[in-house]
């Protein structure tokens, strides 16, 4: 695991998530405690349980869709069972639909609106931290963190990568031929986007997404 | 349900006897979308919503098999596998959502404690319908048992 931090002392991080707000906990840096594990894992499983049962459904009427769209033609009793498996296929997204967003309102919305794409790769990182699916991982991360990249402007991207070379802000803004403080307003906010606690989680989070 | 019953395109030259198949779920749209799509594998699905309704329906009825969520409300998958097992050697499919095994907690191993109270093979969920229809040829003894038989 790369990520071995805890970002839990980030000021954007979701705090709902954790175990009774424990403060000492929060400053506490290293493995996530029992509770925050234990209060993950509930809240990953309550969504995983109600988006199972419409993704199932979903997942058996487009795939019977795929499989047999070409018998559309063949029988009116051929037509008819796939004219059953599009409307069922549409009411269960509409279902999953109707879920996502209770399950997106019953969280706080995002301090930073243009942060919550950031926030979303760090709780499936944490997640996976805490002892989720070991396979599952790498492709959890990977659209969260494309997501993220996109987030960047094309300023914010060139910041990104003096800093991933290793650039102070001196040397930065030199390259660029902006102000040092310009440079630093540039990487305050790419921290910000990208959810980096401080430089070096900057620069590790950037080589991930040079790959 | 029965006018999906008798698909005349899919009927086989040979034609192979109904199977007969009890799916206990609490999400009964699960339940009729694993039914559509047996429908068309000359499958006769009778659908319970509670484990109690399925106990009831496995006893008033005959099945080839029985699909059980492991997760359900009130009376559990598993306590529903261990009173199927007990009146009962038919093929057991044990549904789950969840991962089969905890890494935080070795007690949680819903696969072997699944196994162990009799299932016969498990569907991890979300599953395709070829997925689907492996795991019944399996259970029903028509296709070898394919370990763990996940993904």
């Amino acid at each position: 695991m790369k990520r071995s931090e805890n970002r839990a002392g980030h000021p954007n991080y979701p705090k709902h998530m954790g175990a009774g707000g424990q403060q000492a906990e929060d400053i506490e840096i290293g493995r996530p405690s029992p509770e925050r594990t234990r209060a993950a894992n509930e809240v990953g499983s309550a969504i995983a349980h109600q988006l199972n049962g419409p993704l199932t459904a979903l997942r058996l009427y487009i795939g019977e869709i795929r499989q047999n769209g070409g018998s559309f033609r063949e029988s009116a009793e051929a037509q008819s069972h796939m004219q059953q498996m599009v409307e069922a296929a549409f009411q269960e997204t509409e279902r999953v639909c109707a879920m996502m967003r209770v399950i997106a309102d019953s969280f706080e919305g995002p301090l930073y609106p243009e942060t919550a794409a950031a926030l979303g790769r760090d709780v499936i990182s944490w997640w996976s931290r805490c002892g989720g699916t070991e396979s599952g991982q790498a492709n959890a991360r990977g659209p969260a963190e494309a997501a993220c990249l996109a987030l960047l402007t094309p300023r914010e991207r060139e910041v990104l990568g003096h800093v991933s070379q290793g650039c102070s802000n001196k040397q930065g803004a030199a390259r660029m031929q902006i102000g040092p403080r310009t440079f630093e307003s540039h990487r305050a906010r790419l921290m910000r986007k990208l959810g980096a606690r401080n430089g070096a989680d900057l620069v590790r989070i950037a080589l991930g997404e040079a790959r | 349900m029965d006018q999906h019953l008798h698909d005349v395109n899919q009927m086989p030259y040979l034609a192979k006897a109904i199977t007969r198949i009890l799916v206990i779920d609490d999400d009964a749209n699960v339940a009729r979308a694993i039914q559509a799509i047996l429908a068309r594998h000359q499958c006769d699905t009778v659908i319970a919503s509670r484990a109690h309704a399925g106990i009831h329906a496995f006893q008033a009825s005959q099945f080839d098999l029985v699909m059980v969520d492991l997760f359900m409300p009130g009376m559990n998958g598993l306590d529903t596998i261990t009173r199927i097992r007990s009146e009962s050697v038919v093929p057991i499919i044990a549904m789950s959502g969840f991962r089969l095994r905890n890494s935080l907690d070795a007690d949680k191993d819903f696969l072997g404690m699944a196994k162990l109270r009799g299932a016969t093979t498990l569907l991890r969920k979300p599953f395709s319908p070829p997925q689907l229809v492996a795991a019944i040829d399996r259970g029903l003894g028509l296709l070898p048992s394919a370990g763990e038989s996940i993904q």
